[in-house]
């Protein structure tokens, strides 16, 4: 009797310090190293990063001859040089497919992770399991295509939408990846693939899908404004629906003949919040739906997540093709 | 120094279809978790209320804005008359337990097992005004700590919106012990909807309808007597024996619960894993199901059999968990917790 009320007392002692931990913003026990680590991430970006734009804008307005610094995707300035007054202010207009553009990194970034499970689904399975193996399966594939990846998290950590960006803006990549799983509880019989770019929608499920997606951003109404002004007629967009569109493409052949009954929903547009504040082109794939029994049971299986990774390589792997060794007009 | 006869304790299930409190003075209350403002003066006027709560909103909902503002088991995101009426809700609760005037309110709130940090922070915001203090903690495990059910034991919550499962190890659950399933009792009435309606296309009726004849006659398993529902087809009133659809729609949640517990057991450490299986508890409205409980052992044989009951007071079983918490937390660490 004595012991259920020790044990009773540790056991509420844990529940408060875990509402403590909430009120102040802490991450629970456990995945505080990783804290530290986003942290000194987010000082190197300060302390290096800010101090190298500055130079570079310094140097593009004093000389007329500085590269675009936040326009990844221009490897050969010489083709068409930017003008100067392009360092500080987005151009519009701008027709990526002018520039001779190249594919040589991206990052991966598996949704959800830690404390957020993301959606979960028969037998247990969890979002946050599923895209983090997905992506690794992922990762090996592109690298296969010698492309260099990275990811946003490469375990079962807690990361904020803000992190995500922070991490994935300081790798510079060429290409932003956001894997997530579809959750359709009002329609389970439902099995579903669709890619998402930066854009603005009506769609109720749509909307309701990117307010769960940007739950615990980390971002403030203010940052929303700011980023959202940043990115009107970005050069970013066209590429994102290439990619979009290919990657799409990619998983509905490569998945339909595992599950003949797939719908397609195609390519969409809604406002994720790592699609707004990322600096290169970028999309997320919706690459499964857990809400259907089915789909969940087959989720667990290795052999079919290497099916969803392969279908999701293959359609970063062409994109990269057609930038990386572009058809000739000419011919 | 505040002293404990200064403060009322309370435990809360706020559930998506009831929401139960219980409080240190012995009150018990449950209510619908409906909320509705009369949509007009007229309608005003014949309700007589400015606000409605539970069976009384409910009956009057076709004069009232009426609101069901949880959804598996949160406040639903991005509207902000569902923020309103979540925090209203609270407030009757509280206000239905009795408090003194001037009176401390400490509170302990149960939501799904898996509920996001910043879904207990909606919670804390919805909760400023009403109570003084709030501890929020998973509905399974107030459960188990209600039914001081601490060790090798696990708790399946099926609710409305979602199923919790939690096992509990001696330790305060990690996200590891705990998972949260959307196949729960509205997900019946969904399947149940869609059956029915198959059966008799030229046949009306409401979701209340479909969610009151599962509560009379959901059952898993063999039916004990026909169900038969009485509703309109082509405008006459008709009996129609919706028994096979009753048993497809309740069973449809079977097949998912067993295979969470299943998956859940077998992360159980192995010299525990025979007395986990021994001691799984069902609470929440789907536990007064009909033949779930022998399921689910039927599935334990699986994997050497196993015992499954169901609590006594499945409709009480959460809030008294959480009052039971709310008092055995010393009166100084509440401190933090000011809501």
């Amino acid at each position: 009797m004595a012991s259920t009320g020790r044990l009773k007392q540790t056991l509420v002692r844990d529940a408060i310090r875990e509402n403590v931990d909430v009120i102040e913003g802490r991450l629970p026990k456990g995945l505080r190293r990783s804290d530290r680590i986003r942290r000194a991430i987010f000082r190197a970006s300060v302390f290096v990063i800010v101090p190298l734009a500055l130079f570079l804008s310094i140097n593009a307005l004093t000389t007329g001859k500085g590269e675009r610094t936040d326009v990844v995707f221009v490897s050969t300035p010489a083709a068409a040089p930017a003008p100067a007054a392009a360092v500080l202010h987005a151009p519009k207009g701008l027709e990526p497919s002018l520039f001779r553009l190249s594919v040589r990194s991206v990052v991966l970034d598996p949704g959800h992770g830690g404390t957020d499970p993301g959606a979960s689904g028969v037998g247990g399975v969890r979002e946050k399991d599923v895209t983090l193996d997905v992506a690794t399966r992922v990762k090996a594939l592109l690298e296969e295509g010698h492309l260099a990846v990275s990811m946003t998290r490469d375990g079962d950590t807690t990361l904020s939408l803000k992190d995500r960006v922070l991490l994935a803006n300081a790798k510079r990549p060429d290409l932003f990846v956001s894997i997530h799983v579809n959750s359709l509880p009002s329609v389970r019989d439902k099995r579903v693939v669709e890619t998402y770019v930066l854009g603005t929608t009506n769609d109720a499920r749509v909307q309701a899908l990117a307010g769960d997606e940007n739950r615990e951003s980390g971002y403030t109404l203010a940052d929303y404004r700011r980023l959202l002004e940043g990115v009107l007629q970005d050069a970013r967009s066209g590429e994102s629906k290439r990619l979009a569109e290919s990657v799409q493409g990619g998983l509905v052949i490569g998945l339909k003949r595992a599950v003949p009954r797939l719908e397609d929903h195609g390519v969409k547009e809604a406002p994720f919040v790592v699609l707004i504040a990322t600096e290169m082109p970028g999309i997320l794939a919706e690459v499964s739906t857990v809400s259907n029994d089915d789909e969940a049971r087959r989720l667990k299986d290795s052999a079919y997540r290497q099916t969803i990774a392969r279908a999701l390589a293959d359609g970063i792997l062409a994109y990269a093709e057609s930038r990386n060794h572009p058809p000739s007009k000419r011919s | 120094m505040t002293s404990k006869k200064d403060v009322l304790h309370v435990g809360i299930d706020l559930g998506t279809s009831r929401s139960a409190i219980a409080a240190s003075n012995g009150t018990k209350h449950v209510v619908e978790s409906y909320v509705g403002w009369p949509l007009d003066m007229v309608a005003r006027k014949i309700v007589k209320k400015t606000i409605l709560f539970g069976a009384e909103a409910l009956e009057a909902r076709s004069m009232l804005d009426l609101h069901r503002p949880l959804e598996r088991g949160l406040i639903k995101q991005g509207s902000a008359k569902d923020e309103e009426a979540v925090h209203e809700l609270l407030k009757h609760l509280i206000a239905l337990a009795g408090r003194q005037e001037g009176q401390r309110v400490e509170a302990v709130v149960g939501v799904p097992a898996e509920a996001l940090r910043v879904s207990r922070q909606h919670l804390r915001g919805a909760v400023k005004g009403i109570a003084d203090a709030l501890l929020i903690v998973s509905e399974p495990f107030a459960v188990a700590y209600g039914m001081d059910a601490l060790l090798h034991t696990m708790v399946i919550d099926i609710g409305a919106g979602t199923t919790d499962f939690c096992v509990m190890n001696g330790r305060y659950p990690t996200e590891e012990d705990q998972r949260t399933l959307t196949h729960a009792g509205d997900s019946i009435d969904d399947q149940l909807m869609k059956l029915v309606k198959t059966k008799a296309p030229d046949g009306r009726f409401s979701i209340h309808m479909i969610r009151e004849w599962k509560e009379k006659f959901s059952f898993v398993g063999d039916p004990k007597q026909p169900v038969v529902a009485r509703f309109p087809v082509k405008g006459r009133p008709a009996d129609v024996d919706i028994t096979a659809e009753m048993k497809k729609a309740c069973e449809s949640i079977v097949g998912p619960i067993a295979e969470t517990m299943l998956d859940l057991l077998s992360k159980v450490e192995p010299e525990y894993q025979e007395k986990v299986q021994r001691n799984v508890i069902l609470a929440g409205g789907g536990s007064l199901i009909p033949g779930l409980a022998a399921a689910l052992e039927k599935v334990l044989l699986e994997v050497g059999g196993g015992r499954v009951r169901a609590v006594e007071d499945p409709v009480f079983a959460g809030a008294n968990g959480g009052l039971a918490i709310a008092i055995d937390a010393p009166e100084g660490e509440w401190e933090p917790l000011g809501a």
